[in-house]
């Protein structure tokens, strides 16, 4: 398979992807609106932050691409978050401090920029595809964690889901067991792809 | 040169961040406060009719800071006052005191500038059994209402709760009303007679709470209540010179009250027979069943002769009888615990506790197992002796049976309290 800054995600280790945001993918999947409103800020901090680290790519030293991209993401989410605030402040209280474990998406889109050699397009595109991931595994999460944790989707309850429902899932344990178990579907199907990438590289 | 390099460009990229979030703050700040002071003012609003604002003075009374307000006479249930905006009424936020699980339950509730209430909501309900599902019709029964709260009725199986919460309100509304705010409802006779139940017969009622179910009224009679524990009835009768409440006890004795709570039995004995040919015709009979505990209690009790008392206790039923020899007087008392009791009370002629009994101490064991910590014989045996002067405060307190307990020392204050009126003559 032709080697491209997307194939990190798809044929790479998307799992490991996770771990960087495991900490607002459980916090926000409690609920279906959390989640999607998560979501929207994930994609929108990501790609306003792939546009400008894109753009200035060339323009910052090697030595302090890390601390460079950090400081931009979280200029992005900064002002993302005052947008929220004075539009959206329902969302803003749903979501609270994980809003803050949105600083660590620099680590994801570095790692898919390899040495930032990559040009604006790219950075983009692997920052687009990133966060569609993480919104998509949030909102999963969110529809399996609602739905049998609180036997209600959107904030509507399901009435044939009452006597079955299992509230832990709400909580912290129910949103490490619903991510792990994600983690290891996902593994399951990238990891066919991943040893065929390698086969392909001998 | 690298490292300045790389200084400058980090320094730059905060530089630019820093002046950006500068900027956008002069379009967002203004937003986000005011969706800041609009989150705190919801419950409020969700109180008052559409259009209603609450400036920054709007606070005109908190109980955590009641030596600033100008407002006097609050009672503690109130936490908060606000006067909106437009004149158009005043919001009201408050405690609940004396509800089910003693966990106060907060509220907020509106007030129009004709003095009705025009929203309520409870904001934190704590109690374990919710009124609010119990009789969907209980809050918005408050709508509509001025500082009477005429229409208010409280909620089967949710007495605490739902009286607690009326109470709640109704001190939000006497703070409007005694600081002139708001007009002052005024109360109907028969209102005014309702709430004077409680007062003058305290077997009808729990912690100061009428437990009566309503029934049909006949003749006369503008509404009339029967004792859910059977210790008589309440009738509100009107007559040309206005409207009085008649009571009639389980053994027939009879009082009449005016609206002003004044005791005028001796001139209306065409009210008394009303009510007492009324109540007839609904009293439960006590006397073969305490008569027949009487005879497991004592065996071969003789000479039985029921005593006729006017007490509005919870003594339903009580006779004289002879043991070996000596005189003695059994008080058949139902006061209300976690459920209903039935209390047998035996006093000696010079007062003193010969025996005390009852049909049933503990309920719904499986959820409360204090029964097996409590040896029932030993803690009925433990009242001999007692006399209404020497009664101890903490005398047959149960620890974790707090309603059992003090239902039946309810039951043995009113049984002293029946012999000193049969000692006085039946006064």
């Amino acid at each position: 398979m032709k080697q491209n800054k997307t194939s990190y995600l798809v044929g790479g280790s998307p799992a490991a992807l996770l771990t960087l945001a495991a900490a607002f993918v459980m916090a926000s999947s409690a609920d279906l609106r959390a989640a999607v409103g998560m979501s929207v800020m994930v994609i929108a901090s990501m790609l306003l932050s792939a546009i400008v680290m894109g753009a200035l790519g060339r323009c910052i030293p090697d030595g302090v691409r890390l601390p460079a991209n950090l400081l931009i993401i979280t200029g992005c989410v900064s002002l993302i978050h005052m947008l929220m605030q004075a539009h959206f402040p329902v969302a803003v209280n749903l979501l609270g401090v994980y809003l803050a474990a949105l600083a660590a998406s620099p680590m994801m889109v570095q790692n898919a920029e390899g040495d930032g050699e990559a040009g604006l397009g790219m950075t983009v595109r692997t920052a687009l595809t990133t966060a569609l991931f993480l919104a998509t595994v949030m909102i999963v999460c969110a529809l399996i964690r609602e739905a049998l944790g609180s036997a209600s989707i959107w904030g509507h309850s399901i009435a044939f889901l009452e006597p079955v429902k299992v509230p832990i899932l709400s909580g912290a344990f129910g949103g490490y067991l619903v991510t792990a178990i994600v983690m290891a579907v996902i593994n399951a199907v990238a990891a066919p792809r991943q040893t065929e990438k390698e086969e392909d590289g001998k | 040169m690298k490292v300045l390099k790389s200084a400058l460009c980090l320094i730059l990229i905060v530089a630019v961040f820093s002046l950006a979030m500068f900027g956008l703050n002069f379009y967002t700040g203004p937003l986000a406060e005011a969706n800041q002071a609009g989150s705190a003012l919801a419950p409020l609003l969700a109180v008052m009719p559409d259009g209603a604002a609450f400036g920054g003075d709007a606070l005109i009374y908190d109980a955590q800071d009641a030596a600033s307000s100008a407002l006097t006479d609050v009672g503690e249930e109130v936490l908060r006052i606000y006067r909106e905006a437009n004149g158009n009424g005043y919001a009201i936020q408050c405690q609940t005191i004396g509800n089910y699980t003693g966990d106060p339950m907060e509220l907020t509730f509106g007030v129009d500038a004709e003095g009705k209430v025009c929203g309520i909501q409870v904001d934190n309900y704590t109690d374990s059994i919710d009124a609010r599902t119990q009789d969907e019709n209980f809050l918005p029964s408050f709508l509509g209402q001025d500082s009477t709260l005429a229409e208010v009725s409280l909620v089967a199986g949710c007495t605490f709760s739902s009286s607690s919460i009326r109470n709640a309100v109704l001190a939000g509304m006497e703070a409007l009303t005694a600081n002139n705010l708001v007009s002052a409802g005024v109360k109907s006779p028969a209102q005014i007679l309702t709430e004077l139940i409680p007062e003058v017969a305290p077997g009808m009622a729990q912690g100061g709470v009428l437990k009566a179910t309503e029934i049909t009224p006949s003749g006369s009679m503008e509404a009339a209540y029967q004792a859910d524990n059977g210790t008589g009835f309440a009738f509100i009768i009107d007559e040309a010179s206005g409207s009085f409440l008649t009571m009639v006890n389980a053994m027939g004795g009879c009082a009449v009250y005016d609206v002003d709570g004044n005791d005028v039995t001796g001139s209306h004995d065409a009210l008394v027979q009303e009510a007492r040919t009324a109540a007839a015709a609904n009293q439960q009979d006590f006397a073969e069943a305490c008569q027949s505990k009487l005879q497991r209690m004592y065996e071969g009790a003789a000479d039985i002769n029921p005593v006729e008392l006017n007490t509005f206790s919870t003594v339903v039923y009580a006779a004289g009888f002879r043991f070996e020899n000596t005189d003695y007087t059994i008080f058949y008392c139902r006061p209300t615990g976690f459920d209903q009791m039935d209390v047998y009370v035996v006093l000696d002629t010079a007062g003193a506790i010969a025996k005390v009994d009852a049909k049933q101490l503990f309920f719904d064991t499986d959820y409360f197992p204090v029964d097996d910590t409590v040896d029932q014989p030993a803690y009925k045996a433990g009242f001999a002796g007692m006399t209404a002067d020497s009664f101890p405060a903490d005398a047959g307190v149960i620890s974790g049976a707090t309603m059992t307990s003090n239902a039946v020392r309810l039951a043995i204050a009113d049984a002293f309290a029946a012999f000193s009126q049969l000692q006085n003559g039946g006064e």
